[in-house]
Order: C-alpha cells, then sequence, then structure tokens
C-alpha cells in the first residue's frame, strides 16, 4: 500500500532523513518510534507534501502511484491523512464548514458528486457523539480555544468523516489525558479495516497500548534501524532507544 | 468641541489638501483630482423607493442628502440609503452635499448605507449624526464604488450619555477613496464601535480615518478593522482616540490587522492614542503580516486545492468584523458580500 525507497529528505540545509526504507501493506498498523530528533515528523511531512520539506532521492509508491508527484491536496483526495501533532487553528472558519469544504473538494477532484449538506449534518452528528464531540463546538471555528484533547478528537472526526486509505498519526498521544487517549485510539481503531493502512508515529509505548500495532520500527538519525513485532514497544521502555543509537552511527 | 474636518470644496481645487497636511500625507487628494470636476446630476441606479429586503429604502445619490430626517421617519427603524450613482467615462462630474440624522431620546436606528455605482465620478458628502440620551445608530456601510470613483465619504457623530453608536465599514476601494468618522465621545455610558474591513486588489485605495474623542468620564470605544490588500493596493488606517483631561473611567480598544498578500500593495496604519485622564484604560494593537502559510498547508493536507484554501483563509481573516453585526439580516447580507468579494482574491 505505502511502499517508501531510500528516501532522502533535507529542510534548508540539513539532511534528516537519510535513506529511509519502509513498507506498510494494507491492513496493517505500523509503528514508527525514536528519540527526538530522528526524523519521525519529517517523514510525516514528507509524504504529506509540505513545502520546504526537500526530497533529495528516493521513491514513495503508494497504491501503484508515485506520491511525491502529486500535489498535496491530490495526496490528500488520493486517500493520504496525517494527523498533525499540534492540529492548527483557523480561524474565522468553522470546523463544519472546514471538514465539509475538505470532503467536497476531495471528492470533486475524485471526480465524485458532493456530499449534500444534510447528508452531512447527519453523517457528522452520528460520528461527533461518539467521539463526545458537542455539536456546538463544530460551529466554533476550527480549533480555536480547543484543549489538546479536544483538537485530536477533531482529527479523529475528520478522519472518520473523510475516509482515507492510509493515515499518518503523528504524535497522536501528545497532549492527551488518560480519558482524552481512550477515546482518541477507541476512534483511530474503530478505523481499521483490511483495505486500511496506519502509520503511528510515537515518543512512548502508552499509545500503542491502545492502538495495537503489527509492527514497529525504529528510527534513528534519519533511517530505520530495527524493525520488529509488537513486543519491541515493551523493550523500548524498558530499556531506551541507547543500544540503536551506536547502529546508527 | 467642534468637529476638526479639514474644509473641502470639490468645485474649489484650492482646497484640496496635498501631503503636506499630515492628516492627508497617505492620502493625496490634489494629486488625484488633477482636473476640477464639472457640478453634475448623475443617474441614480435604482431611482425608486420602497422596500430593500425589510428595510425602508431611500434614495439619496448625487448627495441630495437633505431629507434624511424625513426619511427616518418614515423607516421604522430599519433605513436603507442608496447612494449608488453612475458617473461616466473619466472623473468629469462630481457631486458634493450633507445631510442629517437626529435620533430622540430612546430611539434607535439600524442604518444601511450603499454606495455603489458604476463608471467615474468625484464626491464629497458628509453626513451628521446626533444621537439624544439612550439612542442606538448602528451603521453599516458598503463602500462598493466603481474603481475609477474617488470619493470622500465624511461624517460627525455627537453622542449622548447611555446612547450607543456601532459603525461597520466594508470597503473594496476606489481609485481613491477616504472614509472619515468623528466622534464626540459623551460618556457616562455610552458606548462607542467603529470596526471596518476592507478588501483591496489592483491599484484601489482605502483610507479609513477615525477620531474619537473622549470628553466625559465612563465611556466605552472599540475598534476592530481588518483587511486584506494584494496587487499594488494601498490601504490606510489612522485611528486617533483622545482622551480629555477628567475623562476618567474611559475605557478605549482599537486594532488594526492586515494581511498584505504580495510585494508591492501597501499597508499605512497610524493608530494613536493621546490621554490626559489618569484613569483609563486605553490599548491598541497593530499587525501587519503575510497569510499564513502553516495554516496554508493544513487546510490542502486535507484535500483542499491551494486556491480554495488561500480563498477561504483570507475570507475568514475579513469575517469576524462583519460576524460582530448583531442584526441578523444584516449579518448575513455582509457575509454574503464578503464571500462575494473574497472570490476575487483567489488567483495571486
Amino acid at each position: 500500500m505505502l511502499s517508501i525507497e531510500n528516501l532522502t529528505v533535507f529542510v534548508d540545509t540539513k539532511t534528516i532523513l537519510k535513506g529511509l526504507n519502509l513498507n506498510v501493506p494494507a491492513g496493517e498498523v505500523h509503528a514508527i518510534m525514536g528519540p527526538n530528533g530522528a526524523g519521525k515528523s519529517t517523514l510525516g511531512y514528507t509524504l504529506a507534501g509540505r513545502p520546504n520539506y526537500e526530497v533529495a532521492q528516493g521513491a514513495v509508491d503508494f497504491n501503484g502511484e508515485d506520491l511525491l508527484e502529486m500535489e498535496v491536496h491530490e495526496r490528500a483526495a488520493a486517500g493520504l491523512y496525517l494527523s498533525f501533532q499540534y492540529p492548527l487553528e483557523i480561524p474565522g472558519v468553522p470546523a463544519l464548514t472546514f471538514i465539509r469544504t475538505a470532503l467536497n473538494a476531495q471528492r470533486k477532484l475524485r471526480g465524485e458528486d458532493e456530499m449534500s449538506a444534510p447528508e452531512f449534518l447527519k453523517t457528522t452528528r452520528e460520528l461527533a457523539k461518539t467521539l463526545k464531540i458537542d455539536m456546538d463546538m463544530l460551529k466554533r471555528p476550527l480549533n480555536v480555544g480547543f484543549s489538546g484533547g479536544e483538537k485530536k478528537r477533531m482529527e479523529v472526526l475528520q478522519m472518520a468523516l473523510l475516509k482515507p486509505k492510509f493515515l499518518i498519526l503523528d504524535e497522536t498521544d501528545s497532549g492527551l489525558d488518560i480519558d482524552a487517549l481512550k477515546v482518541v485510539s477507541d476512534g483511530v481503531n474503530a478505523l481499521r479495516a483490511p483495505d486500511r493502512g496506519m502509520l503511528v508515529i510515537t515518543h512512548y509505548q502508552r499509545l500503542l497500548d491502545h492502538i495495537k500495532p503489527d509492527r514497529i520500527h525504529i528510527l534513528v538519525d534519519g533511517k530505520i534501524v530495527h524493525s520488529g513485532g509488537p513486543e519491541l514497544a515493551l523493550e523500548l521502555e524498558a530499556h531506551g532507544y541507547d543500544r540503536y543509537l551506536g547502529e546508527a552511527a | 468641541m467642534a468637529f476638526d474636518l479639514t474644509p473641502l470644496d470639490l468645485f474649489d481645487p484650492s482646497s484640496y489638501p496635498t501631503r503636506r497636511n499630515e492628516e492627508w500625507k497617505y492620502s493625496d487628494l490634489a494629486r488625484v483630482l488633477r482636473e476640477v470636476p464639472s457640478r453634475a446630476v448623475l443617474t441614480h441606479l435604482q431611482a425608486a423607493t420602497g422596500d430593500f429586503g425589510g428595510f425602508y429604502w431611500h434614495c439619496a445619490g448625487d448627495g441630495q442628502l437633505g431629507d434624511l430626517q424625513a426619511a427616518v421617519a418614515k423607516a421604522n427603524g430599519r433605513l436603507y440609503l442608496d447612494l449608488s450613482d453612475v458617473g461616466a467615462e473619466g472623473v468629469v462630474a462630481g457631486y458634493q452635499g450633507e445631510g442629517r440624522i437626529t435620533l430622540g431620546v430612546g430611539e434607535h436606528l439600524i442604518l444601511l448605507e450603499d454606495y455603489s455605482g458604476a463608471l467615474d465620478y468625484a464626491a464629497n458628502t458628509t453626513l451628521h449624526f446626533e444621537l439624544a440620551k439612550g439612542a442606538s445608530l448602528t451603521r453599516v456601510v458598503i463602500l462598493d464604488e466603481p474603481e475609477g470613483a474617488v470619493s470622500v465619504r465624511r461624517s460627525t457623530v455627537k453622542t449622548a450619555p447611555g446612547s450607543a453608536f456601532k459603525q461597520y465599514v466594508f470597503s473594496t476601494g476606489a481609485k481613491f477613496q477616504r472614509f472619515e468618522t468623528h466622534v464626540e465621545h459623551a460618556g457616562h455610558g455610552a458606548h462607542v464601535e467603529m470596526h471596518g474591513a476592507y478588501l483591496l486588489k489592483d491599484t484601489a485605495h482605502f483610507d479609513y480615518t477615525t477620531r474619537v474623542n473622549h470628553a466625559e468620564i465612563d465611556g466605552t470605544t472599540e475598534q476592530l478593522i481588518k483587511g486584506l490588500v494584494k496587487d499594488r493596493a494601498t490601504a490606510v488606517f489612522q485611528g486617533r482616540i483622545y482622551v480629555e483631561k477628567g475623562a476618567d473611567g474611559t475605557d478605549a480598544r482599537m486594532r488594526h490587522q492586515a494581511l498584505m498578500l504580495n510585494d508591492g500593495a501597501h499597508v499605512r496604519a497610524k493608530p494613536e492614542l493621546e490621554i490626559y485622564a489618569d484613569d483609563v484604560q486605553c490599548a491598541h494593537g497593530n499587525t501587519i503580516g503575510a497569510l499564513d502559510e502553516a495554516a496554508l498547508f493544513f487546510c490542502q493536507s486535507r484535500g483542499m486545492p491551494e486556491d480554495t484554501a488561500r480563498a477561504m483563509l483570507m475570507q475568514a481573516f475579513v469575517v469576524p468584523v462583519a460576524e460582530q453585526i448583531e442584526d441578523e439580516a444584516l449579518r448575513e447580507m455582509v457575509l454574503n458580500w464578503i464571500e462575494d468579494k473574497a472570490g476575487g482574491f483567489y488567483a495571486l
């Protein structure tokens, strides 16, 4: 589903990803763990197409298409969703308007009909209920004045409405208390499907107790230095990244 | 205290203010009006009176502003003042006029002023408002003038204790457009708001100049002005809040925020607070920046093409000004107008 080969990326003049290889098949959830500054967020931003994240070499195949050739919004319409570590505040744009604009823009690009306002409202209302999001909150400008937990729940609501094929969750657990973590994780787990892949980027094993990965990759200094099963998270929690820092050098 | 309006007669070029006048430093009328316009009667776009979306419709083109009080009497609290004119090619025809509206004790008026039109003209109009105790005036001004127009629109506002004056000005500029409001703040619970939003492109020029004089105790003033400027357009904001000695308990806040969408656009901002009283709360803030690239990427990453995302963010930038309008029908009308105008800002 998502296949990354020898990806080298620099930001400004600094090389952050240094020949990264990764393959996430459909239906699987993979986790990327690593110390600060390893390039975890850079990987997410590069896949989403953020300006100033320059790909020096490498290739990314997404469902048979060359992801790196696509514009940012085309990647979204093709089914890629990056959940931001710090979702941005969009003053002046009600959350409902934002989501509906995004949804219909994606549909238009895919040659599908727009979702009507009543259908959109009905679907949103049902999903918001399961995510414990008040409809009044959806009428407020997106993320403005929202708590960390509210912002992440809003991210999950967007995932559920946009129905992407592949999810990248960048530090989704940051800023969440235990209760919010559970709501958000339940929301993400509900999206697990045989035709959907996920890449979970995280510092801590905590999130992986809730969103159980099939594979874990350790990212150090711009490269995957080790991959393994779910048990790897526990080992990291106990011993830290130290033994892998040497491998990257 | 008398209002300090620069004397101006469209038909006497010696009266045209130049850059040497500090008040007109950024809006040089003498440079724009090289030829003296001829006195002209212009065609009204819609020479009719009647109902306009729940407002009493009064045409007052050509600066024929003399009978406004009679229109107010018929308006039942909602007056649509239609000042749309059709000019001619080139600024050859001009008009000027003055009008007066007085609101009695406890009277309320929602006034929608529409300055839109076609072709070119020069205009110099002045409106005088006087509010008695407890009266309220909500004034929504749509400055949708033709790009070739040269217009100076000025007003004076006298408030009384416990009265409320709320002004919302929306502009797309013109060849030269200056909107001046002078307020004598009566304090003693009187409340003044003077907001504005502008969307300027090409070579449009819009000057929003506001003067508030707090002469008495316990008066409040709030101002939020937001705008977008692209191409070679120029926005001028000159706001002055003057608090006289003894006008304690004054609470005055002024904010101006502009987005410059490309190099070559101009924003001249001059917020001024002049305070001679001791116990006051006054603040002003002025920011000029570019569109938030991080927010733009966030929108795009959710599937919006760049032009859609830009238009949405630009519109969102100025919308908060309109959202403060309490009257729902009027608010919707203005929001639709902004949406329509923001459409012209898609491409860069």
